[in-house]
């Protein structure tokens, strides 16, 4: 099989990728926002839908058995993918942002009094910032940031001295949906920890390119959503430390978190469920299970060869584009095919809406990251992700559809 | 200078000269770089626009009872629609403006083929349009009262004020009435009231509150049918405009 054929034969597992986009070959590259979805995925949820559906855990009828097989095993594919010490560290919910505001709540309301810190990093996705705001104006406690340098690089050298002790939590993002710079997680772990202070890390992007072993990393949680590793949309994964889950008070109340109920009062069920109220999103979170099968396949060695290539060419175009980019790696630096940039004299909104068009599809605005704009000093940018998927031929398009864009608006 | 369906089929033409798209945006781009200049000054927030991706400024001004718009915004297709939308309607009277129903928006697919953010912006844009021209063009003006209409008319009248005379500023202890907030009120032949009124600064954090209970306490007078409020802060009020009774009332005169 020759390296071309690599990234085709993966194209065959993504329907929507043979699609037109005003008649010309969709071109996808937003898939940082969320990546297309994987035929086995949907496969997956429809056989749960016609084959298997019944509410989990409850029912002692045969569908009821099957659902929750394949739930629970998801729990187990899950935990051996990140390598977390067991399963009752892995809870469901429905996204990274579901899965942070979980943390925020939970574990604010045991850790967090007035007079406390937490801290965020300046480039951090707003799900990881506002559930901090709000948990701050509930308790009275204040949000401290840690800066981002020039060439978009977390100041991870002055985060040891921005930890007080009043500081209780520290969470920041694996790799930044904006810079795509992997940041030094595990280095950012062992300083809070010499601190004595719990660490949050928002794995959205970070789940996506990097090998994540939870255990390895040692941070205390580590959040991420499904649909970005092309499982089903709605489907999410909190990752904690059992010691911290433990000492975390229930999210949400209601069935299936609960063990007994009185009232007189309710004890909670054990973990995971006591994270997990309600009925799950029983059809979508088995996708997961495909998902994680993909994402392995995806470390063939020639495939990574292939995908490597397209990344360099994108990597050497950028460069010589008179163009902004932001988050520019020193060296070997590891970075995401993620690249977000700016044009002198061409908005980027007008950018995305040529660009699709000419069916290429990427972001462009403040993508959720307010902050890390105004750091820059820009009202937005264009971003352009890429997936395993996509081809040579789709980057080459993506820089002569770029030029002619500048073109116009220039 | 050509009617407003005229203006409008122009358009729809101009428009139609291009199959693809990507030359319709070329278009676009050429109609915004061609946009008068739009003052840097007048990019305040009240004249930005909601709900656009790119930042749109929107404003108005009436020459010899004709509306004319000047806009801006830091992205050039958004430049060039809101440049299409101002040659059509700029220098028209201001009810004829407020009347139209914007359909031709539609005829040449500026809506289908923009992102939903951008439509949003463009749904935004023809309401700002439509809100200015309405503000400029009153409602009861095109009225011929014959002395049978007045004579109806001149008792609601009197109830509409006591009922105004019931609402309070929340921080003076006097009537809005008296306050001499209402600048204007008008009762056309269908008994719908058109109230214009101000508050004593424009940071007043219960004007919502005051509105809304203008509105319910002037449609609950017997015989009206309808109540609309119009904010304004032109001119700004002053205490020339209490009344002798607020003015005795807060020992102004004394």
């Amino acid at each position: 099989m020759n390296r071309q054929m690599r990234i085709q034969d993966i194209r065959q597992m993504f329907p929507a990728l043979s699609k037109s986009i005003y008649g010309k070959p969709l071109v996808y590259f937003d898939n940082a926002a969320t990546a297309q979805r994987l035929k086995s995925a949907v496969n997956k949820m429809e056989s749960l839908a016609y084959e298997s559906n019944a509410n989990i855990h409850r029912a002692v009828h045969k569908l009821a058995a099957e659902a929750t097989e394949e739930y629970e095993s998801t729990r187990d594919a899950v935990k051996d993918y990140i390598n977390a010490g067991s399963r009752e560290e892995i809870i469901f919910t429905s996204g990274t942002t579901a899965s942070i505001n979980l943390v925020a709540f939970s574990l604010g309301e045991v850790l967090i009094h007035e007079g406390d810190e937490i801290i965020v990093s300046e480039e951090e996705h707003h799900s990881n910032i506002v559930p901090w705001q709000m948990l701050c104006q509930r308790k009275g406690a204040s949000l401290k940031v840690l800066g981002v340098d020039d060439e978009g690089h977390l100041k991870v050298e002055e985060l040891e001295s921005l930890i007080t002790e009043r500081t209780k939590l520290v969470a920041v993002t694996h790799v930044s949906n904006v810079l795509g710079i992997v940041n030094p997680v595990k280095r950012i772990v062992s300083i809070c920890h010499s601190r004595g202070c719990p660490i949050l890390v928002d794995g959205a992007q970070g789940i996506v390119h990097e090998r994540v072993d939870v255990q390895d990393l040692d941070c205390d949680f580590y959040a991420f959503s499904g649909h970005k590793i092309y499982a089903a949309t709605g489907t999410g994964v909190l990752y904690g430390k059992k010691k911290w889950l433990e000492k975390m008070v229930p999210y949400q109340g209601g069935g299936e978190m609960i063990a007994t109920v009185k009232f007189s009062g309710t004890t909670y069920a054990p973990l995971p469920g006591k994270f997990e109220a309600g009925t799950q999103n029983i059809n979508a979170i088995p996708t997961l299970k495909p998902a994680i099968e993909f994402m392995k396949l995806l470390r063939d060695k020639e495939l990574q060869d292939e995908i490597k290539m397209v990344k360099e060419y994108m990597e050497r175009s950028f460069a010589s584009l008179r163009i902004t980019t932001y988050g520019v790696p020193r060296g070997t630096e590891p970075k995401v095919p993620l690249y977000s940039f700016t044009v002198e004299g061409a908005h980027h909104e007008d950018l995305a809406l040529i660009l699709d068009k000419m069916g290429v599809a990427v972001r462009s605005g403040q993508m959720c990251a307010e902050p890390i704009m105004d750091r820059f000093g820009v009202t937005g940018m264009v971003r352009v992700s890429l997936a395993p998927y996509n081809t040579m031929e789709e980057a080459e398009y993506f820089f002569k559809s770029l030029e002619k864009a500048i073109s116009m608006l220039v | 200078m050509i009617t407003l369906e005229e203006a409008k089929k122009a358009v729809i033409e101009d428009f139609s000269m291009y199959d693809e798209w990507l030359d319709k945006y070329e278009y676009l781009i050429e109609l915004g770089k061609n946009l008068e200049p739009y003052p840097d000054e007048d990019k305040t927030d009240d004249k930005l626009i909601k709900g656009c991706q790119s930042r749109v400024w929107l404003d108005a001004g009436i020459e010899d009872g004709k509306l004319f718009f000047k806009a801006d915004s830091d992205a050039i297709i958004t430049k060039g629609i809101i440049s299409l939308l101002i040659s059509v309607y700029s220098g028209r009277e201001p009810k004829e403006i407020a009347g139209d129903d914007f359909g031709f928006i539609n005829e040449i697919g500026l809506k289908e083929n923009l992102s939903p953010t951008r439509a949003n912006g463009l749904v935004s844009m023809i309401a700002r349009i439509k809100e200015l021209a309405e503000s400029y063009s009153s409602p009861k003006d095109d009225e011929v009262l014959t002395a049978e209409d007045a004579k109806e008319l001149a008792p609601l009248y009197d109830n509409v004020v006591l009922a105004l005379k019931q609402v309070y500023d929340p921080e003076i202890p006097v009537n809005i009435y008296d306050l001499g907030l209402i600048y204007e009120l008008v009762i056309n032949k269908k008994h719908e009231a058109f109230i214009k009124m101000t508050f004593t600064a424009p940071t007043c954090p219960m004007a919502d509150e005051v509105l809304a209970e203008v509105k319910k306490n002037v449609a609950d007078v017997p015989g009206i049918k309808a109540c609309e409020v119009e904010l304004t802060f032109e001119p700004p009020w002053d205490q020339s405009m209490l009344s002798e009774e607020a003015r005795v009332d807060l020992g102004l005169d004394g």
